[in-house]
């Protein structure tokens, strides 16, 4: 009897013994799922926010002279050129030009900015923006309308082609422009050749998605955000002194 | 009946590479990061499209929640061995699965733009279901087979 029951909390000990271990496993191992999870969750934070260190890509370049007919906010002749190459329709190309206003007023005459156009082929409301722009650009008001155009870009984004352009017309009416020229102008073979031309020198720079940056001729790897963006700027400026 | 481990394999990486594919969607959507615009066409129409949020809350900040919990009811059943929670896993798969079939509709006839990385959780969610209903079944055939004889017997 005796025997009977040291061996029975012999057992009960060990049992104990091992409940515990289990215990102790189960706690080790969720505490290094969470941890792996964790370290998961903070390098891709890390990998999405570091600063890009090659900001420059040195293998693609464009012409970084101005032609006649770019359209320039700025100093024409600053020695420092940022040239975009932007689609009306591109969300993140929306999302740049808050960004590049700020970055105008800030450097003055120290930059100019030139834009160009990037229409990509699936976004069938990039076209007919693009002659808008140009077409108000023939009455000196190119600026004015890339501005509407973009601060209105969730509303006609959705429309089909042929109601884009009536949109187009409704916003030169309130920029208070001569709507007959504007139509005219708007389906003009120059202006036509003038937005192609700009997408076949991108094509030929290596471009392939909006809006793509070049800085003093040099392509940019996409700026994430303003500072680098600015930074980058800073630098041309200096450089350039 | 034990349910096969090649599924729970099978589940368990799903839901993983799911988790990674939404973390990083929300991480890049919080901090502000833009994808451009491809020639190809692709994530920057669709992740900021209108149809990026629910009630407010990031479509991919849901599906990574999501990705995650399933992750974790695998662990947690292989640990313990407890099939209720693998079942409970599975039995949600279906969500999963019709959410991911509406975004993708969404993105062929709406938006009229596909996004790499919504097509990975598409693919993802859908192993997911494939996989939850097989283990449903896995789960279900025991407990049949049991009230059946409990029927039998009670006849």
């Amino acid at each position: 009897m005796n025997n009977y029951e040291s061996h029975r909390q012999e057992k009960l000990a060990k049992e104990h013994i091992a409940r515990k271990k289990r215990f102790i496993y189960q706690i080790a191992l969720w505490l290094s799922i969470i941890v792996g999870i964790g370290l998961i969750v903070g390098g891709m934070i890390y990998f999405v926010s570091r600063q890009n260190p090659a900001l420059i890509n040195s293998s693609a370049t464009i012409e970084s002279a101005l032609a006649p007919d770019d359209w320039v906010k700025g100093n024409k002749d600053a020695k420092t050129v940022l040239i975009e190459y932007s689609d009306f329709q591109c969300p993140a190309c929306a999302f740049y030009y808050p960004l590049l206003k700020k970055i105008s007023e800030e450097f003055g005459d120290n930059l100019a900015i030139v834009y160009r156009h990037f229409p990509l082929p699936n976004h069938q409301g990039a076209k007919p923006m693009a002659y808008a722009a140009e077409a108000a650009g023939k009455q000196g008001k190119f600026w004015e309308m890339h501005d509407m155009i973009f601060d209105n870009q969730s509303k006609w984004v959705a429309q089909s082609q042929s109601k884009i352009k009536d949109i187009a017309v409704e916003y030169a009416k309130s920029l208070e422009l001569n709507i007959e020229q504007f139509e005219k102008d708007f389906g003009s073979k120059e202006i036509e050749q003038k937005v192609e031309g700009h997408y076949r020198d991108g094509i030929k720079a290596g471009i392939n998605s909006t809006p793509t940056f070049f800085l003093n001729g040099q392509m940019l790897q996409s700026p994430r955000n303003y500072d680098e963006l600015r930074n980058i700027i800073i630098q041309a400026i200096d450089e350039n002194f | 009946m034990k349910i096969s481990k090649t599924l729970i394999i099978i589940f368990l990486a799903a839901s993983f590479i799911g988790f990674l594919d939404a973390a990083y969607l929300t991480i890049q959507h919080y901090l502000g990061v833009v994808p451009p615009c491809a020639i190809t066409g692709g994530c920057a129409t669709v992740l900021t499209s209108a149809y990026q949020k629910i009630f407010g809350i990031q479509v991919a900040l849901l599906g990574a929640i999501y990705y995650l919990a399933l992750f974790l009811l695998t662990i947690a059943y292989l640990t313990s061995g407890r099939k209720a929670l693998i079942f409970l896993a599975a039995l949600a798969t279906p969500i999963g699965f019709i959410a991911s079939l509406w975004f993708v509709c969404l993105q062929l006839f709406v938006i009229k733009a596909i996004c790499f990385y919504c097509m990975i959780s598409a693919l993802t969610s859908t192993t997911l279901f494939v996989v939850g209903i097989m283990i449903i079944i896995n789960y279900r055939k025991p407990m049949l087979t049991k009230t059946a004889a409990q029927n039998n017997i009670t006849k």
